[in-house]
């Protein structure tokens, strides 16, 4: 790796757009909203302003935000969201290796039928899927000429899990994709060849050189998950409330935005401490640098 | 280079083994059900899409005749047209940024980079309303001729898209051997011609991917443009959000299989363009 | 990370305090300076919430282009006009939405003398508690929230109580009700004898309670979709709007609709015009032509919810004016009340007891 000085030139162009980009239309926004988290509504005439703020008054939102209340249901997000990264990583993991053992001709198509499910909007995805497994749905017909069912496997959270899975599929895919591409194919060869079984070639070459795919896989499945509402929403059961959809009210119908914004922050501070944690193991494993 | 080696017959033959192929079924099965569903039930005459009650193709000459669907559709694939280009080329330049150069405080600046992955979408979408309230770029924006009204969403969706795409273009560079590079350079040939000769063909698996991350993020939100669209500047998440809410209409099914059509002929059609030169690295 | 965001703190207060009144003046500025507004107008509506060629025949009466953009709710319209209008001329807020955006100046005053038509009002709309004078809206529907169910599945084949959706294990996990905490909340102190729209302490924690033992029965909280559940034989019985129902009533014998007898929730949906409208003076020949009784007899037509419209309902046949679904009788509207603007305070009360009660 070079140092930056050796080569100032290229080392700014490369990093001045999205380094601006990110600033002005990305930080500077979440500024407002860093901003709005440490203020509370204004009090007008005695009554608790609809939409002015008093600004940077302290840290009552936070405060609020360990409530135990809202500790339980962070919790129960991450591992709901943990469930669903592990399931799509078990998922994801042969799809990707298969389409990166395909013949030439067959990968950009595989890959292509990978993304595709996905350009079509979540929304009606989701109610595509809530009519295939609803209690007179597709799955059920066919199970019911089978004599069997039938079966509640909406409104659960298995169906929220499920819904997950499905709805973040090419964020792991496509990552995983991107790195077992590029492995080089003479290690498994050479594990191969050296009487390695194919299951320990897999284990003990194969996975730990893709291990940054997965771990990105895994980010950009695992964040997006913790927030998402939409889907607990739609498929969960009276029970299937997430954090995401204690955030998404408070912007909403609540109207509390300082509220929102401190526990939007407080879900920001959690996961970078994941990532820290993680930056930290990786260098002391010293093993790959993703 | 690693993918020079075809995968011939033998033990590494994966795509040939039977197990994998009958997963590789199920897994596609699983993901296409909902939308064999979809677009089934596209052609259906039962206004609700409950139960199958005929087939007919009003639902398209419906979708066709709704100006305001139509609108959307157009404004929808324009904002994730140019967002992937812009967020490819950012994101890209980002992910050889880390890869190359060591600099201080580069941990902090990688987290920064992953900021938007981070975080909740509707915060960054009430974050960017409040922005572009307060620079007055909404009520600017907004009031300029069509395609630059979409300015604001186009700039939003840069925004939580390149960092997606440095991820995954990044992942892709960590296993490129320099020497590779060297060896270029010691062939005389220049930086700019090593880049464009020997990185970019490597980055490339790394670009598609994430250009396509991109473009499914861009087309698929609604959340972040619900709260930098104008009346004149709705796109088609934000139109089916608001009309799903009483239901799926089959004219709503109708509309999704046309724009799914429509991306993958033009996503077939720039893969075709691109093929000799990948067909150059094997 | 933290570093970064100081860093930055006082240049943000500024910037977001200062430069408010600076856009606001380039924002609007242009617009309101033209001598002839332009021929357009902009709508922010609900889905299949206008007549099939109302805006076709306002354009021919006035020459006026309308362009409909769509919102799902009123938390969304609110959240959208908040932090300023991108450019909206007329809105559709529900009662206590409008009585909340009054508050917050979120609304224009109306000028009557550009709305003859507001003659047409039927008497009681004439007057809202929610908006004394009606300074500053006109009534556009109105109707009640009620129990959507299938008859073969419900024991003797009607409802007229709260209790099966609220305080009964018969149905278990075959009923649904709404899932925002303001109307849930409401019915339940409904159904326990209470004001829908009650702050007392006392009274939530009974509401709490209830709704957390009879979560278990619950299979969803459904935020709009019950008449889908319904149709679909997912649920027997629902918490719904009269008119979603009333429209799955027509694909579906089975389904009936009913207001419970302890009472309900009636609601009003307005039209006003938001603060910093592009083209107020079209949005008010729109509102007027709203309530001629020729176009409100063919919104009504159309939606099928109940109008407040006097001249247009007088054009409207019996199987509309006589509908029980659609009119309920005297009777029942007297049990009913609206919901009403609360204050911020009470609202986050309700909105932390919503959260217990779906995290319990």
């Amino acid at each position: 790796m070079d140092n930056w000085k050796d080569n100032k030139n290229v080392f700014w162009t490369l990093a001045a757009p999205g380094t601006f980009w990110l600033l002005v239309f990305f930080i500077l926004p979440l500024g407002f909203l860093f901003v709005m988290s440490f203020s509370d509504k204004a009090m007008v005439n005695g009554e608790v302003s609809i939409t002015d703020y008093d600004y940077l008054t302290g840290i009552t939102n936070y405060i609020r935000s360990v409530d135990p209340l809202y500790l339980t249901i962070i919790w129960k997000s991450i591992w709901v969201s943990a469930l669903a990264t592990l399931l799509c990583l078990v998922t994801a993991y042969p799809i990707a290796f298969g389409i990166c053992f395909a013949s030439e001709r067959w990968k950009p198509l595989l890959l292509l039928l990978v993304v595709l499910p996905f350009w079509i909007n979540l929304l009606i995805r989701t109610y595509a899927l809530i009519a295939v497994f609803r209690t007179q749905g597709y799955v059920n017909l066919t199970l019911g000429v089978l004599g069997l069912g039938p079966y509640d496997m909406l409104y659960n959270n298995f169906a929220v899990i499920f819904g997950l899975v499905y709805v973040y599929m090419p964020f792991m895919v496509l990552p995983l994709y991107a790195t077992i591409e590029r492995l080089d194919k003479s290690y498994l060869e050479a594990s191969l060849d050296l009487g390695a079984s194919q299951y320990t070639t897999f284990l003990k070459v194969t996975v730990p050189l893709t291990m940054p795919g997965i771990i990105t896989g895994v980010i950009l499945v695992f964040i997006p998950c913790l927030g998402s509402f939409l889907t607990p929403d739609l498929l969960g059961g009276a029970n299937a409330i997430m954090i995401g959809n204690v955030i998404e009210r408070q912007f909403k119908a609540a109207n509390d935005w300082p509220f929102g914004a401190a526990l939007s922050f407080m879900l920001m501070y959690a996961t970078f401490a994941a990532l820290m944690l993680r930056a930290f193991l990786a260098k002391r494993s010293a093993g790959v640098d993703v | 280079m690693a993918d020079q080696l075809k995968p011939g017959s033998g033990p590494l033959d994966y795509g040939n083994r039977l197990w994998l192929k009958i997963l590789f079924g199920v897994m596609y099965f699983m993901l296409y059900v909902p939308i064999i569903t979809l677009i089934a039930f596209s052609f259906n005459t039962d206004k609700r899409g409950v139960v199958w009650r005929g087939f007919t193709l009003d639902n398209y000459a419906k979708a066709w005749n709704n100006s305001a669907l139509i609108e959307a559709m157009t404004n929808s694939l324009m904002i994730a047209f140019i967002a992937t280009i812009i967020s490819t080329v950012i994101g890209a330049m980002v992910a050889l940024m880390l890869w190359r150069f060591r600099f201080p405080f580069k941990g902090a600046y990688e987290a920064f980079m992953g900021l938007p992955i981070v975080i909740p979408e509707i915060c960054m979408g009430v974050a960017l309303l409040l922005f572009f309230n307060e620079t007055g770029m909404m009520g600017a924006i907004v009031a300029m001729p069509w395609p630059l009204n979409l300015a604001n969403i186009i700039i939003a969706h840069v925004a939580f898209c390149f960092p997606f795409v440095a991820i995954v273009v990044r992942s892709r560079l960590v296993g490129f051997n320099r020497q590779l590079e060297e060896a270029s350079k010691d062939l005389g040939a220049s930086e700019w011609q090593t880049f464009w000769k020997v990185i970019v063909p490597f980055m490339m698996p790394g670009l598609v991917a994430g250009a396509l991350l991109a473009f499914t993020l861009s087309l698929d939100d609604f959340v972040i443009t619900f709260f930098t669209s104008g009346p004149e500047t709705v796109t088609f998440p934000v139109k089916v959000y608001s009309l799903v809410r009483r239901g799926v209409s089959p004219e709503i099914n109708a509309a999704s299989t046309v724009l799914i059509v429509i991306t993958v002929m033009a996503t077939i059609l720039a893969m075709k363009l691109q093929a000799p030169e990948k067909s150059g690295k094997g | 990370m933290s570093h970064y965001q100081s860093k930055f703190k006082s240049t943000r207060r500024s910037l977001l305090k200062g430069t408010g009144a600076m856009i606001a003046g380039m924002t609007f500025m242009p617009r309101f300076s033209l001598a002839e507004e332009e021929k357009k107008l902009n709508l922010y509506n609900w889905d299949t919430y206008i007549g099939e060629h109302t805006l076709d025949d306002f354009n021919k009466a006035t020459g006026i282009e309308v362009k409909m953009d769509l919102f799902a709710d009123n938390d969304e319209l609110f959240a959208k006009l908040k932090g300023g209008n991108p450019g909206y001329d007329v809105i559709v807020p529900t009662n206590d939405m409008l009585e909340r955006m009054i508050k917050a100046d979120m609304v224009i005053a109306l000028d009557h003398a550009k709305i003859p038509n507001m003659a047409n009002i039927d008497k009681p709309f004439q007057e809202a508690a929610f908006d004394p004078g009606r300074k500053h809206s006109i009534p556009y529907m109105w109707g009640t929230l009620g129990i959507g169910f299938r008859k073969s599945k419900i024991e003797g084949g009607v409802v007229d109580s709260w209790k099966i959706l609220l305080d009964s294990d018969k149905y278990a996990g075959r009923i649904s009700l709404l899932g925002d905490a303001q109307n849930v909340i409401g019915v339940t102190l409904k159904y326990l004898g209470y004001s829908f729209n009650s702050t007392d302490a006392a009274e939530l924690k009974k509401v709490e309670d209830m709704l957390v033992a009879q979560k278990k029965n619950i299979k969803v909280f459904a935020d709009d979709n019950g008449q889908d559940l319904l149709a679909a034989g997912e649920v027997d019985a629902c918490q719904e709007w009269n008119g979603d129902i009333i429209q799955v009533m027509a694909e579906d014998q089975d389904i009936n609709y009913a207001v419970p007898t302890e009472g309900s929730l009636v609601w009003q949906d307005t039209m006003a015009i938001p603060t910093g409208a592009p083209h107020p003076e079209n949005a008010h020949a729109f509102l007027n032509f709203v309530l001629d009784a020729e176009a409100g007899k063919h919104i009504a037509e159309t939606i099928k919810y109940a109008t407040p419209n006097a001249a247009a309902k007088a054009l409207m046949d019996k199987s509309y004016t006589e509908n029980p679904s659609i009119f309920p009788s005297a009777e029942i509207v007297a049990k009913c009340e609206p919901s009403l603007y609360l204050g911020e305070e009470a609202t986050k009360v309700r909105d932390e007891i919503w959260t217990r009660i779906q995290a319990a």
